[in-house]
């Protein structure tokens, strides 16, 4: 029995009914005992009589006294009847109303409404659990892509601020508890449609146990969470089914990428959609660091700052330093925001300053104190919550490097754009040179703000090829290059990526396509259209392959048969 | 001992002993077959209802089926001696009769199939 809704209401119902009917019954008996008047003689009631009487007496529809008009004794007795059952209805009536307001059913009432549309999700859908700033975000960009997504917050103050929102439509919300295995099986965890459950939660714990509750329960589910701290990110790695993102690391990635090929973080930054390859792309500056917080950012920086050997002081308030970076003199037990401080580490001599404490306000205030004592000083800010966003914008920091944004954009590109995220994992490991060719290319050919385009090879996106293909006839990458005009040129769009299987080619160059293969293009609105047409139409496919049209069989023979007469 | 138990109990077991009241008596005499006794036995059977409703164990639902046949054939009986009492040209007879008698005894059946679940219950519970 999964509808608790019915049976509190039947349980809650048991004492008004008895009421109801014990009433009736006194009522009722009382009318047939005693004695009326038909005018001659004394008569009784009889059963029927009586319960027609006291149907339309108790519900106060009062038809006047039938069969003959009663008798003094009989009326004393119908006075209290009716006081006796208007009490037992307004009893009853005032239970119900307890009932339906009763936050423990209303709280069934909706459970049951969620578990219905959920089951109801006939496409592929993800849960969402919690609603904070990053789900908010995410599930606007899953949304817009279409892909369908269920919600879960312990909050209903939270859920009700999810219903006001324009992406909330067709969406389902509950209030429950998501650490318990029982509300993720009603969000759908054990339904084949569901792909991911994405968990945000700031304490790590509550997102390893989820993780660890979903593997038990699904373990086809993949499970997107975060993780700061490196034992907790072992621990979920260890469960198989996690993607886990760990901003820091991201960022430190970045900072090496930034540091030996800035043209993938254009390009990086251009799949994001946070700005275009114009974007002037430049190496970080060398020279002389300083780092203020030593907390998970300023570990991942020294990291990577010691890996290329460059020179760099951290300063932080609370941390201890070790004894080589004591010996080293590369550590401050101070308080970043003090100009003294900020003097002895350097400031003016150096290059870089990175405010990554805890704090918000305590970033800001670095930055202001840094760029007044050296105005040409690049400034990396961390950014923890996206709140204050525009106080930040105004500090003009150079870079800016916000934990929820990462996760906002890493998560939902990962859901809704699986082969754009594969492509962007790809990149991150290639060098500069390859970087800044591929810009170049692309700027080249297309502008500075291309077009991506996802092409799949099945037979609902690629008909003709798909066809092609399972006829045994062989198709070349470049097959989809051409120009519809003109068979022997090519149109401007570069193929970016080829995924088959497992297998991923960077940049392809025509490799025999097969079924199943999904090619990521970089294209303006023009070739887009060219490769979508040649990829769907029969015709089309056989033009650019052959450089002839397709013939009518009948008029070909006519054809056929006038040339042989000619001949 | 649980008053709640005491209260069930004397409901389950009163239903069934007034059905048998009314059901006890020569076959085709009206004469024998109180309609007070009915009365009692149909209002009793509602009120024993009205006790097993929301009772989602295993036990639960099947007491609550056999009351509900009780009610049902209780309800029958009492229809169809008033629509022979008031509507019937020939008014009461002894087949009449016989109808409205053994619909009571269908609904004692369910009572005493009621009635043995519920000492079977009692005598399985351990406390």
């Amino acid at each position: 029995m999964r509808d608790n809704a019915l049976w509190i209401i039947l349980q809650r119902l048991r004492i008004p009914l008895i009421v109801i009917i014990v009433t009736y019954a006194i009522a009722i008996l009382g009318m047939v005992l005693i004695p009326g008047w038909d005018g001659e003689k004394a008569y009784h009631l009889t059963f029927f009589d009586a319960f027609y009487f006291i149907s339309y007496t108790a519900s106060t529809i009062g038809f006047g006294e039938t069969p003959y008009e009663f008798t003094y004794s009989q009326r004393l007795w119908v006075v209290i009847c009716i006081y006796l059952t208007v009490i037992g209805w307004f009893y009853t009536i005032g239970a119900l109303v307890a009932i339906i307001s009763d936050k423990t059913l209303k709280h069934e009432l909706m459970k049951g409404r969620f578990r219905r549309h959920v089951q109801k999700l006939k496409s592929d859908f993800i849960i969402i659990l919690g609603y904070n700033h990053v789900n908010a975000e995410i599930i606007r960009k899953l949304t817009l892509a279409g892909i369908e997504v269920v919600l879960i917050d312990h909050d209903a103050d939270r859920i009700n601020l999810f219903k006001l929102e324009e992406s909330s439509m067709g969406v389902p919300v509950m209030v429950g508890n998501a650490l318990l295995s029982s509300t993720l099986k009603d969000a759908g965890v054990n339904s084949p449609y569901c792909k991911a459950v994405v968990a945000h939660f700031y304490k790590e714990d509550k997102n390893l146990r989820i993780t660890i509750l979903t593997r038990f329960l699904n373990e086809n589910v993949n499970v997107i969470t975060k993780a700061t701290l490196r034992d907790t990110m072992t621990a979920l790695l260890d469960t198989d089914i996690a993607k886990v993102e760990n901003p820091f690391e991201i960022f430190a990635k970045r900072f090496d990428i930034a540091l030996t090929a800035p043209h993938i973080l254009t390009l990086e930054n251009w799949i994001y959609k946070n700005s275009d390859l114009a974007d002037e792309a430049s190496f970080l500056p060398q020279g002389r660091y300083i780092i203020c917080g030593y907390g998970r950012l300023g570990k991942v920086i020294k990291e990577k700052l010691d890996k290329h050997g460059m020179d760099y002081i951290i300063i932080d308030e609370k941390g201890i330093g070790t004894k080589e970076m004591i010996k080293n003199e590369t550590f401050i037990r101070a308080n970043a925001d003090d100009k003294e401080v900020l003097l002895t580490a350097g400031i003016e001599s150096a290059s870089v300053l990175v405010a990554g404490t805890q704090n918000d306000i305590d970033n800001i205030s670095i930055l202001i104190t840094a760029r007044k004592l050296n105005p040409e000083l690049y400034l990396i800010a961390r950014e923890n919550t996206m709140k204050e966003i525009s106080i930040f914008e105004a500090t003009n920091a150079n870079w800016l490097f916000m934990i929820e944004k990462i996760l906002i954009n890493k998560t939902s590109l990962q859901l809704s754009q699986p082969l754009k995220h594969s492509f962007l994992k790809k990149i991150l490991y290639q060098d500069e040179e390859w970087g800044t060719s591929l810009v170049n290319l692309l700027k080249a050919q297309l502008g500075s703000n291309p077009q991506l385009l996802h092409l799949t090879i099945n037979e609902e996106k690629a008909y003709a090829i798909y066809h092609a293909l399972q006829e045994g006839e062989p198709i070349g990458l470049n097959i989809l290059l051409k120009s519809l005009e003109d068979w022997t040129n090519y149109h401007k769009a570069i193929p970016l990526f080829l995924k088959r299987n497992g297998d991923e080619f960077l940049l392809p160059c025509n490799e025999n396509l097969e079924i199943g293969d999904e090619i990521l293009f970089a294209c303006d609105a023009l070739s887009r259209e060219e490769i979508e047409i040649i990829a769907l139409n029969v015709y089309d496919l056989h033009y650019v392959r052959t450089g002839e049209e397709v013939q009518n069989w009948l008029l070909q023979k006519i054809f056929n048969i006038k040339n042989k007469n000619q001949s | 001992m649980n008053l709640q138990k005491v209260i069930s109990g004397f409901f389950f077991i009163l239903a069934m002993t007034l059905n048998f009241g009314f059901f006890y008596g020569e076959m085709g005499n009206a004469e024998m077959h109180s309609t007070y006794e009915l009365f009692a036995a149909l209002i009793i059977s509602l009120i024993a209802t009205a006790l097993k409703i929301g009772d989602k164990t295993q036990i639960g639902s099947v007491l609550l089926a056999s009351s509900l046949v009780a009610d049902i054939q209780l309800i029958v009986a009492v229809i169809v001696w008033t629509v022979i009492e008031y509507t019937s040209a020939s008014g009461m007879t002894p087949y009449h009769t016989a109808t409205i008698v053994s619909l009571s005894g269908g609904a004692f059946l369910a009572n005493i199939t009621s009635v043995i679940l519920y000492i079977g219950e009692t005598l399985k519970s351990k406390r």
